[in-house]
């Protein structure tokens, strides 16, 4: 194909564009990662290659017993959590997939649009909660996000994809309800089940918000909140110790100096590194758009 | 016509068919009226007078009168809406244009690198991304402030300035989301079809009006979707504004959510933050049903999203 000059010189710029659009998005991450590996009291200045590499911060971190118990319930949640909810919008979405069924069309209505359109708000559904004695429980993480019209909506689709024939022709040969949803429908629809407990799992293994507004008992913290925590009480320590440093006239000593960013950037690292075994997975179903728009932001 | 044939032969309304798949889709229905719909008359409570020792009295609309004379209420409120028209101006198109761009990439392995760089932080939680911001923009030693002071300037305390919180934020959100938003208009440039490229090249367009006229017009009809569903969530900003937030920037980052949060599940004042949420759910449909309307308007073939 005959380019001209002006698009010659898009291209280059675009593929230019690209680069540096990679790497301004890819420096808050390797900045996190060279700051929970340097230990180097010298700052390392622009170069993201830390000064002093050493796996101190991580130590002390998986050393300090409070965050186990953060971790094993976030583990739990989303362990629990995707399972139940990949089996019950797996579930639901069979009957919403057959065209004969007929209460079709108000379960759409009911589970999906109504869902969207309308909702109770923060208070009322923490006073449900409430009620429920569902406060200060692992529970609260993931029962209200089980059941997800959406993911239904896009396990539905895929279903439909499957040629009605293998359905008729079970039947023909007596098969049950039960029997051609577990033996010919899940089979074939490996693919979607895999995407969605992806994208379930990562959602919930990132889960803040129910954690933070209904659970008040650290021990039923999440690895995030617990983060989150961290973080904020170092913001306020690291600021008084800075306002001491200032008072005394003192300046850091030579040496290693282990600082709280360090601490919570290994912190960071730890609650991302899931993720990052998965992500190859992620990509492959997002790639190939069976996924587009499933989790939310 | 096959399947309404089979649909009767297997025994009508209520055959055994029916049962087996009804119990199939029970977990999830229960599971939605007991966390969906069951909260959904407790919006009555903002019509009554209703704190931590529960329901008083009814106190018609009160709560209302009260909360609009609350000048942080006003301030979330018109934060709220700040928010939008930043999500709108710069969050929403960053990924249509990025998508466009990246279309122009012929070099498969560099698409791929880019695309796995930019996806990635979509998957982080709010809470890593707050964090992992605050340590980048930190005053005393961020990779950020190193640069400005390398540069001869003087450190910028990022996250104590209530005038640029805002940009602030919708840096962050468009570093989170732009990569991953922009699969969707991806896919969609993929399905329009090359010969209309090459009709439009053999007519004399060049790559720009090639975008305006073909790749514009093609991306539409996702556009409006994305357009409409987005409204959906606009004003949920709860999670990326608790973790971006400090007491320094309360002025620019409190918003509805947050608000409610605070009065409500903080200082057990149910009546007035329920009748807040209900306030802000009520704009949120209206949104909502508007742009699927406008939307309707804007495709040749009037057919609404929801």
């Amino acid at each position: 194909m005959n380019r001209t000059f002006g698009e010659k010189v898009f291209n280059v710029f675009n593929l230019l564009f690209f680069l540096v659009f990679s790497i301004i998005l890819l420096i808050p991450i390797l900045y996190i990662l060279q700051q929970s590996v340097d230990v180097g009291a010298v700052k390392s200045g622009l170069s993201l290659w830390p000064s002093d590499p050493s796996t101190a911060y991580y130590k002390m971190v998986l050393g300090d017993q409070g965050i186990y118990g953060p971790l094993l319930n976030s583990i739990y949640i989303t362990v629990v959590g995707t399972t139940l909810s990949v089996l019950i919008n797996a579930a639901a979405a069979y009957p919403m997939s057959r065209r004969d069924y007929k209460p079709n069309k108000f379960l759409v209505y009911y589970i999906v649009i109504i869902p969207m359109l309308f909702s109770g708000g923060q208070i009322p559904t923490f006073l449900v909660l409430k009620e429920l004695g569902l406060l200060n429980t692992l529970a609260v993480c993931f029962l209200p996000v089980l059941a997800s019209g959406w993911n239904i909506v896009l396990i539905r689709n895929y279903y439909r994809s499957i040629p009605e024939s293998l359905i008729e022709a079970a039947k023909i040969d007596g098969a049950g309800e039960f029997y051609i949803f577990g033996r010919i429908i899940l089979p074939l629809s490996k693919p979607v089940i895999a995407a969605i407990s992806l994208f379930t799992g990562v959602g919930l293994w990132n889960t803040f918000t129910p954690a933070l507004m209904y659970n008040s008992d650290p021990t039923k913290y999440t690895f995030a909140v617990k983060l989150r925590e961290m973080i904020v009480v170092q913001e306020d320590m690291s600021r008084q110790f800075e306002a001491m440093m200032q008072q005394m006239a003192l300046s850091s000593a030579s040496g290693q100096a282990m600082t709280n960013e360090g601490l919570s950037a290994a912190m960071m690292i730890i609650s991302i590194i899931p993720i990052i075994i998965v992500y190859p997975f992620l990509q492959k179903h997002f790639a190939s758009g069976l996924m587009v728009g499933s989790v939310k932001g | 016509m096959e399947r309404k044939l089979i649909g009767k032969k297997k025994g009508g309304r209520l055959g055994t068919t029916n049962i087996v798949l009804t119990l199939m889709v029970l977990p999830a229905v229960i599971l939605l009226t007991i966390f969906h719909y069951l909260p959904l008359p407790g919006v009555a409570i903002a019509f009554a007078k209703y704190n931590i020792g529960g329901f008083q009295e009814w106190v018609g609309f009160e709560n209302f009168q009260y909360i609009f004379k609350l000048n942080n209420f006003w301030r979330a409120f018109l934060n709220n809406w700040m928010y939008v028209a930043l999500n709108y101006v710069f969050i929403f198109p960053s990924s249509i244009i990025l998508a466009i761009l990246f279309n122009e990439v012929r070099i498969r392995p560099y698409k791929k690198f880019v695309q796995t760089i930019s996806t990635l932080p979509h998957f982080l939680s709010w809470a890593v991304v707050g964090g992992i911001w605050m340590l980048l923009l930190s005053p005393s030693n961020g990779y950020i402030n190193q640069i400005i002071e390398a540069l001869g300037g003087e450190p910028i305390y990022f996250f104590a300035n209530n005038t640029t919180f805002p940009l602030l934020y919708t840096v962050i959100a468009i570093w989170k989301s732009v990569g991953y938003n922009s699969i969707i208009y991806l896919a969609a440039l993929s399905g329009i079809g090359l010969e209309l490229y090459e009709a439009a090249a053999i007519d004399g367009a060049g790559r720009w009006k090639q975008t305006l006229h073909i790749t514009l017009p093609g991306l539409k009809p996702t556009i409006l979707v994305m357009f409409v569903l987005s409204f959906a969530s606009i004003l949920n900003l709860f999670e990326p504004l608790y973790v971006l937030s400090n007491a320094m920037v309360r002025e620019s980052s409190m918003v509805l959510d947050t608000y409610i949060f605070q009065s409500g599940i903080m200082q057990g004042r149910y009546d007035i933050s329920t009748a807040m949420g209900l306030f802000k759910s009520t704009i949120s449909l209206v949104l909502v049903l508007a742009s699927n309307f406008l939307s309707k308007r804007l495709t040749e073939d009037g057919q609404s999203i929801l």
